[in-house]
């Protein structure tokens, strides 16, 4: 696709036709969480939508993100979506390498000034920068650098959003979030560990569509897919409500698929769309797969406590210290009782006087 | 994808959100009746358990109408047995299910030929003619 | 750390402490009280029988004031028992408790805590309102008494919105609901919430003191 053709005008080209089209923007617009009824408004703007420049910057990462991209389930629309974009630096996909690849960077850093998306995913070792690097740039300057005439950074994953993995306690390579760095531009955070394929394109697909940012929950996800928590939209839920639980994994209630909140479901403080877009072709989710929600999308999801202690029981201490209370109030008890028989014996003592 | 589809799922489970869907369906198809606009719902964007997508399908059955589309991988459109009541079921080239949308409406848009192809279909035509 | 983390870790935890350490210190206060000796001549010395006795006979208003007092028999027993219901058998509570107790019991159906959390909210209000307008409930309420019902009711109503994730996100009104029943149980053993452990000791020690000097009472 040429720079200066429009999608509409680029899809005919490749003799896709008009009903091609429109099933590209049907099914466009549910990937974006859109109303069908806003079909048209889709056509309407990827028909005349120009290509985005895209840079994707891989950091502290175990590249499970691009592993889910490139196992999204719709192929041909995710790879016209592909398509539409101008995918200029992605260290893991392109064929480029070294001196070539870095400069291939630059040059579309260059041309797409204040246009191009940054797409990041993996954290930044913020303490010492020795600790990830590429091509010998620290993956902070590289980041600051980058940032700096980017339309958006779009933060995929976790690790990119909140800090992720390499953030978890005792964080030994001082890793932090792409938000903690740069302050100045917009940031959208795809959370999830990896996010779910069609998400990522999704939020692609919304750049393409409308060139703009979508509309974010407090934690800089897009509410379309991160409106609603597990819970809300799992068809388990039922079972909850009837308070039929699988106390193990291998009980009569996890045969029959009963809810997993006792099992340390994280599904009520997780919000996602793994209960409705689903994985693999849409073939399932975790907890349709019969284990609990991890609240991988969540911040500091690693260090909130055990994955199979359910969302209810408190982080409450030792028993030794709850004791040790008790002992110390005995103590108090004790104190005042012969305090205050003291006191009895000294009063009645001044009396007899 | 075949070694997916034999694993037993345990189908009887249900999210309750299978009668509200028909009776959605219902009062658009009333709507309809009356002459206003029709109505598209998106499948995929529903809280559905595992076999809930099937028991809709069934519950709506198959009706007099049944096309297929060929473009960017094949599309299924399918009247139900409730006549204005339309499954499309979008396809990529791989024939995995994209996009799955129930339809009320009295013919589904993407039926009808479109005005850009006819206009590139006349160009075709008379270029075959000129020579 | 978020409010959810702060209100199931270490507020959760400064809460426990503080509650166990209230109610050791007035427990042993008063069991330290009762060691006074006795030197008269026992009428009785089945005080045991006597003291049982009395923790029933105060269980139900004397025939003489029935009719006058029936309202807070009946909304009394209706508060406690949908309390301790929506306390005892919610399967999360219950879970809670196990991760402090160390064991667990059977939980009823979420509907079930609902209607019982609903009326026991609907009752302490209705017992708040006339404690408030009633004048000789007025006359006899100190402020111990609001802070004691406040206490316990904002738990109520916060536990009722948690559950129905109405009003803000669950995570939000979840951390709240700890936070509430933070502030409930670091005031039990300071207000009359003690009463809970109190009540049945104290009917039975004045029991067994009547019993010894055969009043009938």
């Amino acid at each position: 696709m040429r720079k200066d053709q429009n999608l509409g005008e680029y899809l005919r080209m490749q003799g896709v036709s008009r009903r091609g089209f429109l099933k590209f923007c049907s099914a466009t617009a549910s990937l974006m969480a859109l109303p069908p009824s806003a079909v048209s408004q889709v056509a309407e703007a990827l028909a005349t939508a120009r290509r985005p420049s895209v840079i994707w910057m891989s950091f502290q990462e175990c590249t499970g993100c691009t592993e889910s991209l490139t196992r999204s389930h719709a192929p041909t629309l995710e790879s016209l979506i592909f398509d539409a974009i101008s995918l200029d630096y992605h260290h893991t996909l392109q064929a480029a390498a070294g001196h070539g690849a870095e400069a291939a960077r630059e040059a579309a850093m260059e041309e797409n000034k204040g246009e191009y998306i940054l797409v990041v995913d993996g954290s930044i070792p913020n303490g010492n920068n020795g600790y990830s690097t590429i091509a010998g740039i620290s993956n902070h300057d590289m980041l600051i650098e980058a940032a700096e005439n980017c339309f958006a950074i779009v933060a995929v994953g976790t690790c990119a959003a909140f800090g992720g993995l390499p953030n978890a306690d005792p964080n030994p390579t001082g890793a932090v979030s792409v938000s903690e760095i740069i302050k100045d531009k917009p940031i959208i955070n795809v959370s999830g560990c990896p996010p779910i394929p069609v998400v990522i394109t999704g939020v692609l697909a919304h750049f393409l569509t409308f060139g703009t940012i979508p509309e974010l929950d407090a934690l800089g996800r897009p509410v379309a897919f991160f409106g609603q928590n597990i819970h809300d939209r799992c068809y388990r839920r039922p079972f909850y409500e009837r308070g039929q639980f699988a106390e193990t994994f291998d009980d009569e209630g996890a045969r029959k698929g009963w809810c997993l909140y006792k099992l340390g479901c994280k599904g009520p403080t997780t919000y996602n769309a793994c209960a409705t877009l689903k994985w693999n072709q849409g073939t399932s989710f975790p907890i349709q797969s019969g284990h609990g929600c991890i609240g991988c999308s969540e911040p500091r999801f690693w260090d909130k406590g055990g994955f199979y202690d359910p969302i209810s029981a408190g982080q409450w201490g030792s028993r030794d210290a709850l004791l040790g209370a008790a002992a110390a109030g005995a103590a108090l008890g004790v104190g005042s009782a012969l305090a205050a028989r003291a006191r009895k014996k000294k009063a009645q003592a001044a009396e007899e006087i | 994808m075949s070694s997916l589809d034999t694993i037993p799922v345990c189908t009887e489970v249900a999210t309750g959100n299978v009668e509200p869907l028909l009776h959605e369906i219902r009062h658009a198809l009333k709507r309809l009746a009356e002459g206003k606009e029709g109505t598209v719902i998106d499948l995929k964007r529903l809280p559905l358990a595992p076999g809930e997508e099937e028991r809709i399908a069934a519950t709506l059955g198959t009706g007099e109408v049944r096309a297929e589309i060929d473009a960017l991988g094949p599309t299924l459109i399918q009247e139900t047995s409730y006549p204005g009541v339309w499954l499309i079921t979008h396809k990529n080239a791989d024939d995995v299910v994209v996009a799955r949308f129930v339809e009320v409406t009295y013919i589904p848009e993407l039926l009808r030929s479109q005005q850009a192809d006819i206009d590139a279909g006349i160009n075709r035509l008379e270029n075959e003619l000129k020579n | 750390m978020t409010l959810l983390e702060f209100a199931s870790g270490p507020g959760l935890q400064w809460a426990l402490w503080i509650f166990v350490f209230g109610i050791t210190w007035r427990v042993v206060g008063a069991v330290f009280l009762l060691s006074r000796k006795d030197i008269s001549k026992p009428r009785h010395t089945n005080t045991i029988s006597a003291g049982l006795g009395a923790v029933w006979s105060r269980s139900s208003p004397a025939r003489a004031f029935e009719k006058k007092i029936r309202f807070q028999h009946v909304t009394g027993y209706a508060w406690h028992f949908a309390l301790f219901i929506s306390v005892l058998f919610f399967a999360p509570h219950i879970l809670f408790f196990e991760s402090v107790l160390g064991f667990s019991w059977p939980h009823l159906p979420n509907t079930i805590i609902l209607i019982t959390a609903i009326v026991a909210t609907a009752v302490l209000i209705a017992l708040l309102i006339r404690r408030a307008t009633h004048p000789v409930q007025r006359f006899i309420s100190n402020a111990d008494d609001y802070i004691s019902i406040f206490v316990v009711l904002v738990p109520l109503v916060t536990g009722i919105l948690a559950f129905t994730h109405f009003g803000a996100r669950y995570e939000t009104l979840l951390a709240v609901h700890l936070l509430s029943v933070e502030v409930m149980l670091i005031w039990f053993p300071f207000g009359k919430l003690m009463h809970m452990i109190m009540t049945i000791p104290a009917r039975f020690q004045a029991g067994t003191a009547f019993g010894r000097r055969g009043v009938k009472a």
